[in-house]
C-alpha cells in the first residue's frame, strides 16, 4: 500500500514541479499571470456573487440539487453504471495488474486518486458559495461539500463494482450484491410509486405547475422514504445556520461511512472491466480533447461516395482535398447546434411574435451566417491548425510553403464561406416574403450581390490570422485534437484569442479607410454605393491576406517540427 | 545521387551533426549506424528537407536542396521510424494523394500492385486507426516508393514488420537500389545493414567516424581486420571504451 501512496505522491508532487518549472520560462509564466487573473474574476470579482450564492444555497436548489442526484444515480442503476469509474491509466493497469495487490488495494488506490478531485471540487465551490446570505463558516462548509462529494464518487465506484460482478458472474455476481441491489431498488421503488400515486399533481399542466407540483410530490410520502438517503447527504451542504448544520452533518457522515464500507467490501473481480473502462476512458479523452471539431472519424467504408482526386493537376490542390476529407469525416455537427440555437432565438425574438415566418427565417438565416463569421473558425480547423502535427510529412512533400499555406487557409475559408454565402442568400430570399423587413430592399440587394466575395475575404482573413498563429506560435495555440489543461493554459488561450482579434483590428483598418474614402466619393444610389463599397474593402483585405499568406510560407519554410512538440 | 558537404546542426549550443561529408551514388545502398543520439535522424531529416541544416549544402538528383527544394524532393522518398500518417485518409486515400503530389499519372495501375507488394490488397479503405503497427507501417513504405523514387531515405525501416514483412522490405530495397536508386539505410539492424549497405557511415556524437566500403574502413582502421560488424561497430562508437579514433573524411 506504501507504494501506492508513494505513486499518487511522487505523480503528484511532479506534475507540480513540472509546472512551477515550466513557469519559468517568461511565456509561461506570463500565461499563468492571464489565468490566474481570470479565475480570480471568475470567483472572486463577480457583482453578483453574493446573489448568486444565495440562489445555490436556497431551498428550490436544495430540491433540484437532489432530484438530479436520484436521476443520475439512478441512470448507473438502470442504465449502466459510468464504466470508467473503474478505470486506470494505461500505466497504471500495465504496472499495478501484474503487481502482487489485492482487489481491495486497487480500489483503495482508486478512492485515494479520487480524494484529489473532490479536494479542488470542496475548495472551489467553496470559494464560490462563501459569501452566500447564509451564516454558515467556509470550513464546515468545505466539510460538508466533502462529505457530498466523497459520497457521490463512492457510489458512482459502487454501483460499476456491482455490475461488473453482475456482468462477469451473472447470478452469482448479482447474489453476492444482493443487499445494495434490494437497497437501491427499493429507493427507486418509493419514488416511483410516488410519482405514480399523485400523477395528478403535475401532468396535463402548465410547465411551471408542472414543476411546483412535481416538487409537491417529492416532497411528501411515499417518495420522500425514497429520497430520505438523499436528503441526508445533501442536508449539510444546505444548512443554514451551525445548529442546523451539527444536526444534518453526523447522518451525512454516516451515509459517507456506509458507502464507503459497501465499497471496499464489494467482491467484484473487476479486472476485466477495469481494463475495458480503461480504454473506454482513453476513447472518451480522445473525444474530449477534439471536441471543438474533432470526434470519431467516419471512415470511406461507411460513406456513400468518396470524391476521387485526379492524378494530374497542382499539388497544392491534393491538400485541400485531404483537408475537405477531413472535414467530412471529422466535423462534429453537434458544435453548430449552440450557435443555431441562439440564431433562432434571437430570430424568434425579433421577427415571429407576430406569426412572420419568412421574417423569422430571414432574421435566423443572417444571425446565424453573422455567428458563423464570428465562431466558424473555432469550429472548422482542418487547417494548418491540424496540420502542424504533421509538419514533417508537409515538410518533404515537393510543394512550395506558400502553396501549402494557400491550400491549408483553402480548407476552412471555403467552406465556411460557402456556408455564409448560403445564409445570406436564404434570408435575402425570406426578406422578400417577410411582412414587414426593417433593412430596405436596396442595402439587402447590396450585401445579398457583395457577399461572395465579402465572405470569402473575411472568413480568408480569420483563418490566415489563426494559421498565423499555428505557424509562428505554435506553443500557443492548440494543435491537433490535444489540448491542455491547466491555469496557464488557459491564460494562453486567452492571450491567443486577444492577439487574433488584434491582428483582425488591424488587418481591417485599410479596408475600412477604403471603404469611408469610397462612401464620400461616390454619388451613386445608397444600395449601389454599398455593394461597391463592400466589393473594394473586401479586394483589399484580400489582397492583405494574400501578402500575409506569402509571409506565412516562408515562415512555414523556417519552423522545424521539433518546435511544434 | 544524395550528396552532403559539410552537413552541420546545431540546436542552441548543443551541436546534433558535426561536419558530416559523404555521397550515394546511383545503385549504392548507404548504411547509416551509430549509437543512440548519435545524430542519425537528425541527419535523414535534413537530407529529407523536414529540417534545414546550420551549414552545409545537400544535393538531391543533381538539386540542390537549397536552391530547388521541390525539385529535390521529387526525386526523394522519406520513409521514417515512425509512420506519420493523416488519421481520416484510407490506405487508398494516402497513396492517392501522394500520386497527386509527386505527379505519378498512372496511380490506378501502380496502386493493386503497391497494395500487393505490401500485403494490404484488402485494407484499401481503412483507415490508419484500423491498422496494426505493422500495416501503418507499410502503408507509409508504399506511400514513399509510389513515385519510384531515385532516392530512397529510410529510417529503421523494419520495425514494427512481421518475418515475412521483412523478408519483403529487404528485397524490396535491394531491388529499388538495384534499378538505379541512392538508398540511404539507418539501422540499429547490423545483420540488416550487413546485407544491404554497399557502403557504411558511422557516426558518434554527431561526427562521422568512419565512412566507405567495409574494406576501406578496415584498410583505414588494420586493428578491426577480421572483426564481425558488430565488433566493428562496437569499437569505432566506443561502446567497449576501445574507441579506434578513425577519422572522418
Amino acid at each position: 500500500m506504501k507504494a501506492l501512496f508513494y505513486l499518487t505522491w511522487t505523480s503528484a508532487r511532479n506534475r507540480f514541479l513540472g509546472a512551477f518549472r515550466r513557469v519559468r520560462s517568461p511565456r509561461y509564466a506570463a500565461a499563468l499571470i492571464v489565468g490566474s487573473l481570470y479565475i480570480w474574476s471568475f470567483l472572486f470579482r463577480s457583482p453578483n456573487r453574493g446573489a448568486t450564492a444565495d440562489f445555490l444555497l436556497g431551498r428550490p436548489s436544495q430540491t433540484l440539487i437532489t432530484l438530479l442526484m436520484v436521476l443520475t444515480l439512478a441512470g448507473a442503476w438502470v442504465f449502466g453504471a459510468d464504466v470508467t469509474a473503474l478505470a486506470f491509466s494505461q500505466a497504471e493497469v500495465s504496472m499495478l495488474f501484474p503487481a502482487p495487490l489485492s482487489r481491495r488495494q486497487l480500489i483503495g488506490l482508486k478512492l485515494f486518486r479520487a480524494q484529489i478531485a473532490v479536494l479542488i471540487n470542496t475548495l472551489i465551490w467553496v470559494f464560490v458559495l462563501r459569501r452566500g446570505g447564509n451564516l454558515l463558516p467556509s470550513p464546515l462548509r468545505a466539510v460538508s461539500l466533502w462529505i457530498l462529494f466523497s459520497t457521490l464518487n463512492l457510489h458512482r465506484l459502487g454501483a460499476a463494482l456491482v455490475q461488473a460482478a453482475w456482468k462477469q458472474h451473472g447470478r452469482i455476481g448479482a447474489r453476492r450484491n444482493r443487499y445494495s441491489i434490494a437497497a437501491f431498488a427499493f429507493i427507486g421503488l418509493f419514488i416511483v410509486a410516488g410519482l405514480v400515486v399523485h400523477r395528478s399533481s403535475y401532468l396535463g399542466r402548465g410547465i411551471g405547475e408542472f414543476f411546483s407540483g412535481l416538487s409537491d410530490v417529492l416532497s411528501s410520502e411515499p417518495a420522500t422514504i425514497g429520497l430520505y438517503p438523499f436528503h441526508l447527504i445533501v442536508a449539510p451542504t444546505f444548512a443554514r445556520s451551525i445548529a442546523e448544520w451539527r444536526w444534518a452533518v453526523l447522518p451525512a457522515f454516516g451515509m459517507f461511512l456506509l458507502h464507503f464500507l459497501w465499497v471496499m467490501r464489494t467482491d467484484a473481480a473487476f479486472e476485466d472491466a477495469a481494463i475495458e473502462a480503461s480504454a473506454e476512458r482513453a476513447r472518451r479523452v480522445e473525444a474530449f480533447r477534439g471536441r471543438r471539431s474533432f470526434g470519431t472519424i467516419t471512415g470511406p467504408k461507411t460513406e456513400r461516395s468518396t470524391f476521387r482526386l485526379a492524378a494530374k493537376g497542382h499539388p497544392a490542390l491534393a491538400i485541400l482535398w485531404k483537408n475537405m476529407l477531413c472535414l467530412r469525416r471529422t466535423v462534429q455537427l453537434r458544435l453548430f447546434i449552440g450557435p443555431m440555437a441562439m440564431a433562432i432565438a434571437f430570430g424568434a425574438a425579433v421577427a415571429s411574435a407576430g406569426g412572420d415566418t419568412a421574417g423569422f427565417v430571414s432574421v435566423t438565416a443572417a444571425t446565424f451566417a453573422l455567428m458563423m463569421v464570428v465562431f466558424g473558425g473555432r469550429l472548422i480547423r482542418n487547417d494548418l491548425r491540424h496540420d502542424m502535427l504533421h509538419l514533417p510529412m508537409l515538410k518533404s512533400l515537393p510543394v512550395a510553403p506558400s502553396h501549402v499555406v494557400f491550400a491549408e487557409v483553402a480548407s476552412a475559408a471555403l467552406p465556411m464561406a460557402a456556408l455564409q454565402f448560403v445564409l445570406v442568400v436564404i434570408s435575402y430570399f425570406a426578406s422578400l416574403l417577410a411582412e414587414r423587413q426593417p433593412i430596405p430592399a436596396s442595402i439587402r440587394l447590396a450585401v445579398v450581390v457583395a457577399s461572395p466575395i465579402a465572405v470569402l475575404a473575411i472568413n480568408g482573413a480569420l483563418i490566415t490570422v489563426q494559421n498565423g498563429m499555428a505557424v509562428l506560435f505554435p506553443a500557443w495555440v492548440r494543435l491537433g485534437s490535444g489540448v491542455s489543461t491547466g491555469v496557464e493554459a488557459l491564460g494562453q488561450n486567452v492571450l491567443a484569442m486577444m492577439a487574433n482579434l488584434v491582428t483582425l483590428g488591424i488587418a481591417l483598418v485599410p479596408p475600412m479607410i477604403v471603404a469611408w474614402t469610397s462612401v464620400l466619393l461616390l454619388n451613386a444610389s445608397r444600395g449601389l454605393s454599398l455593394a461597391f463599397v463592400l466589393i473594394v474593402a473586401s479586394i483589399v483585405l484580400a489582397i492583405e491576406t494574400y501578402g500575409a499568406m506569402r509571409f506565412l510560407g516562408r515562415a512555414l519554410n523556417r519552423v522545424e517540427p521539433l518546435q511544434t512538440i | 545521387m544524395i550528396s552532403a558537404q559539410g552537413l552541420t546542426k546545431l540546436y542552441g549550443d548543443f551541436t546534433a551533426v558535426r561536419n558530416v561529408t559523404f555521397d550515394v551514388a546511383p545503385g549504392e545502398v548507404l548504411g547509416l549506424v551509430g549509437p543512440n543520439g548519435a545524430g542519425k535522424t537528425t541527419s535523414l531529416r535534413c537530407l529529407a528537407g523536414i529540417i534545414t541544416p546550420t551549414n552545409g549544402t545537400i544535393t538531391i538528383a543533381g538539386h540542390t536542396l537549397d536552391d530547388d527544394p521541390i525539385a529535390a524532393k521529387r526525386a526523394l522518398a522519406f520513409i521514417p521510424d515512425e509512420p506519420h500518417l493523416f488519421e481520416y485518409l484510407s490506405v487508398e486515400e494516402h497513396l492517392r494523394f501522394i500520386a497527386r503530389m509527386y505527379g505519378v499519372p498512372d496511380v490506378d495501375e501502380r496502386l493493386p500492385v503497391l497494395l500487393g507488394e505490401m500485403e494490404l490488397n484488402d485494407k484499401g479503405l481503412s483507415l490508419p486507426g484500423e491498422l496494426s503497427r505493422g500495416m501503418r507501417q507499410k502503408l507509409a513504405i508504399a506511400c514513399g516508393l509510389l513515385h519510384e523514387p531515385s532516392a530512397l531515405i529510410l529510417d529503421e525501416p523494419l520495425t514494427g514488420l512481421d518475418p515475412a514483412g521483412m523478408r519483403r522490405m529487404r528485397a524490396t530495397i535491394a531491388a529499388r537500389a538495384a534499378r538505379g536508386a541512392a538508398v540511404i539505410l539507418s539501422s540499429h539492424l547490423l545483420n540488416l545493414v550487413e546485407e544491404l549497405c554497399s557502403k557504411l557511415l558511422v557516426l558518434r556524437q554527431g561526427a562521422c567516424v568512419a565512412y566507405g566500403t567495409m574494406d576501406e574502413i578496415i584498410v583505414a582502421h588494420p586493428e578491426l581486420s577480421g572483426l564481425s560488424l558488430e565488433d566493428v561497430f562496437l569499437s569505432l562508437t566506443g561502446e567497449t571504451g576501445s574507441s579506434s579514433g578513425a577519422e572522418a573524411p
